[in-house]
């Protein structure tokens, strides 16, 4: 953040609109030095940075909540508003900000009524447009500089020791963690780890894959189909060889004559049976169809009769009349003429008469709907009939063959039981293997229903896991990609926490070394200043080998203060010049307001500050009276100025006593006479370019 | 991560290099293309929020970032 410029309206002791107080922004003339003397006004100059940028006042500045003028007050009529504003310009990062604060108080008859405050800011990136940015004006300065930093940068130097008091030391650990960074890093951390036990919750909530288990039934349900089928063909040959083998057998016994008939009569009552076992199987198959295509006509019969109900009380209500049909007429109606030709005119005679026949006539519509239902119904009824005498025949079919079958099977029963008894031993073991090969061919049957069955289980199982794994794959997909949500979020935090103490290795240690470079040039004390693992900032010496905490005095914090502002600056400033570094503060350049610098220092401590200050920072604004400015400040500063003011305070008092600063060989008043009665202050730029 | 144990003898190896801005920021710089995006998006989004006193909702926000990232 380098500051451009400040100006003030009604603020405090400022009458009316100040002219822009433009700040020294050279490296080198880095100093802006604003002269005044006592409660003219520097301090207000100090909170009016705060004030825009923060809202914020120093501790010193008294009745805070009385910012406006008080003769811009005097000067309004009651109920009048009266304004009053700060507006400061900088720049950062290429941008250039403008931002206004203000606020309204209405005078009352006996007092003065507080208005609201309002922030206003414009930003331009160079090309002389100026915008709204879409950030509010708060968030976009506490990225720059976050507010909590700002006691660092905008201070009084003669209360600068409070920011290392012990009751602070939180407060300035909290300001070094946020300005290195480490407070970026640990809440990323925190919060990166409470958003990875989101994810995990959200993991739990998709479930135990069970996908690989899934996968495995399903290969197992699989290869036993597979073996069923392979088992299913291996019988099925081995039924077919059965049943060569048995005919060749048996054949055998046609060639003995005792059993010749006998065998002949077997294999015609065989061939037989087999036919009316197909038979018998077509009349089965014949009866399944009747049922599934027509047995529905069987249960319509009461539904027809309330149809056939409906149809003729509609016909007595004379809603199905026959002849002219309503949608006829209305045809007439629409074309305006009659089938006889007359014209059917609105309001005519020969309209009205035909409109008369709408009263009579029925809907075209639902008559037709009406006859062709009826004739639908009538074709049900007639099918229930057809239905039951198609099933009676079959039935009887049925019936007739299962007969015949049963006489076909007492017949082979007893040509088997005659070869089985038959003398002739050779008939008797031909029987016998024929027997053998039956029962071996009725088991190989049963085994083949058996498969049949398992494998009709198998693909319902099997039907039923694929829409399960098509279930889990989704869930699949959902689990990986939490899965790759919370690696990436662990090796966040890894990477974050390795950060973190890459950190404190470097830059803590790296911070101590310059605060103690920077003390030990300033203050003669033998004293170290120490940052603990918490960013603790402690003045230690070193008694006998032992280290232990000084009590410093006010000067000993003063100038520990300012060596630790001081090295926060240059140590930040340095990193960030490396490497945009996206942990730290954007910015890059800090700017030191000071408001009675060095106040309690001795003389070669004032000197020593004065000359390592405006090397540290990259812009530094003092605000002094004569007596502070005098002397080693002059001197060491005095090479470093690029812009001076002069507050010079108009003073109401009849007999003021008149002062005056001599500048550059030039006399400045500090005080005049006011030209009324109000005392105000006016702001005047010296003139640098007089020798 | 497995960079951890490499990470941790290179620091050993540096300790005495304060200033290495570069090994500060290794870890980050070497990370994989979605770990970097989602660690610069959340610091973005932590300095935003640095001088704000409720965190409400952040944990929300940096889910959001995760969920935008891995995807």
């Amino acid at each position: 953040m380098k500051l451009i410029s400040i100006s003030f309206c009604n603020f405090r002791s400022f009458y009316g609109r100040t002219p822009e107080m433009f700040l020294a922004v050279d490296e080198v003339k880095n100093t802006t030095v604003i002269h005044g003397n006592n409660g003219v006004g520097k301090t207000s100059i100090l909170n009016g940075f705060t004030w825009v940028l923060y809202e914020k006042f120093s501790a010193a500045f008294a009745s805070a909540e009385q910012l406006v003028n008080k003769r811009a007050v005097a000067e309004a009529s009651p109920g009048q508003a009266v304004e009053c504003y700060v507006e400061v310009t900088w720049e950062h990062d290429g941008k250039r900000y403008r931002a206004k604060r203000q606020s309204r108080v209405y005078r009352t008859e006996s007092d003065v009524e507080a208005g609201k405050t309002d922030m206003f800011m414009l930003v331009t990136a160079g090309d002389g447009r100026w915008f709204v940015p879409d950030q509010h004006p708060d968030d976009i300065i506490n990225q720059i500089l976050p507010c909590s930093l700002h006691q660092y940068f905008f201070f009084d130097g003669e209360r600068i020791e409070k920011i290392v008091r012990n009751d602070k030391k939180a407060e300035i650990a909290e300001a070094t963690k946020m300005l290195l960074g480490v407070e970026v890093i640990n809440r990323s951390i925190r919060h990166l780890a409470e958003a990875k036990r989101s994810l995990e919750a959200e993991l739990r909530t998709i479930g135990d894959l069970e996908i690989k288990k899934l996968l495995k039934q399903h290969n197992n349900i699989e290869s036993q189909v597979e073996a069923i089928s392979k088992r299913s063909f291996e019988i099925q040959q081995e039924i077919e060889y059965q049943n060569i083998f048995k005919q060749e057998v048996a054949g055998r016994l046609r060639e003995l004559g005792a059993v010749k008939e006998l065998q002949e009569r077997r294999q015609h009552l065989e061939s037989q049976k087999s036919l009316l076992q197909k038979q018998l199987a077509k009349s089965k198959d014949n009866l399944q169809r009747f049922i599934s295509n027509q047995g529905y006509s069987v249960l319509l019969s009461e539904k027809n009769i309330q149809f056939r109900n409906i149809i003729e009380k509609l016909k007595d209500a004379g809603g199905l009349k026959s002849g002219i049909s309503r949608e006829f007429v209305i045809n007439l109606l629409n074309g305006s003429k009659c089938i006889c030709g007359s014209y059917l005119h609105e309001h005519s005679q020969a309209r009205k008469h035909v409109e008369q026949w709408l009263e009579k006539a029925g809907s075209s519509t639902v008559e037709e709907t009406a006859i062709r239902m009826t004739a639908q119904v009538d074709e049900i009824d007639k099918q229930a009939v057809s239905f039951w005498q198609a099933v009676d025949t079959e039935q009887v079919r049925i019936n007739e063959t299962r007969q015949t079958l049963g006489q076909i099977e007492t017949e082979l029963q007893e040509i088997k039981e005659k070869l089985r008894k038959n003398p002739s031993e050779e008939i008797r073991d031909i029987e016998q293997r024929v027997e053998d090969i039956e029962v071996k061919i009725s088991e190989l049957i049963f085994e083949q229903g058996r498969n049949q069955q398992q494998t009709d289980t198998l693909n319902i199982e099997l039907d039923d896991l694929n829409k399960q794994i098509a279930k889990q794959k989704l869930n699949e997909e959902r689990q990986l990609l939490a899965q790759r949500r919370i690696t990436a979020t662990t090796d966040a935090i890894d990477r974050l926490s390795e950060v973190k103490t890459r950190q404190e290795n470097h830059f803590r240690y790296s911070l101590e070394k310059r605060v103690q470079e920077i003390f030990s040039a300033i203050s003669p004390a033998p004293y170290i200043p120490k940052i603990s693992d918490k960013y603790e900032l402690t003045l230690m010496e070193n008694t006998l080998g032992v280290e232990m905490p000084v009590a410093a005095s006010t000067g000993e914090n003063q100038i520990l203060s300012l060596s630790f502002i001081s090295s926060i600056i240059d140590k930040v400033r340095e990193w960030s010049g490396k490497k945009k570094m996206l942990m730290l503060p954007e910015s890059s350049t800090f700017p030191i307001v000071m408001d009675s610098p060095f106040g309690s220092l001795d003389e070669i401590s004032r000197r020593h500050i004065a000359k390592i200050v405006p090397e540290m920072a990259n812009q530094l604004v003092v605000l002094v009276t004569k007596t502070q400015w005098r002397g080693e400040l002059e001197e060491e500063i005095a090479n470093r100025v690029g812009k001076e003011y002069i507050l010079i305070y108009h003073s109401s008092k009849p007999d003021c006593e008149q002062d005056y600063i001599e500048l550059r060989g030039v006399r400045y008043p500090l005080i005049r006479q006011s030209p009324n009665e109000f005392e105000y202050t006016e702001i005047v730029e010296v003139n640098r370019d007089v020798e | 991560m497995k960079k951890q144990s490499k990470v941790s003898s290179d620091l050993e190896n540096t300790e005495n290099n304060f200033d290495d801005i570069e090994d500060v920021q290794a870890p980050i710089s070497t990370a994989p293309e979605d770990v970097r995006k989602i660690i610069e998006m959340v610091w973005q989004l932590e300095k935003n929020r640095l001088d704000r006193k409720s965190f409400g909702h952040i944990s929300d926000d940096i889910l959001t970032i995760i969920k935008g990232v891995v995807q």
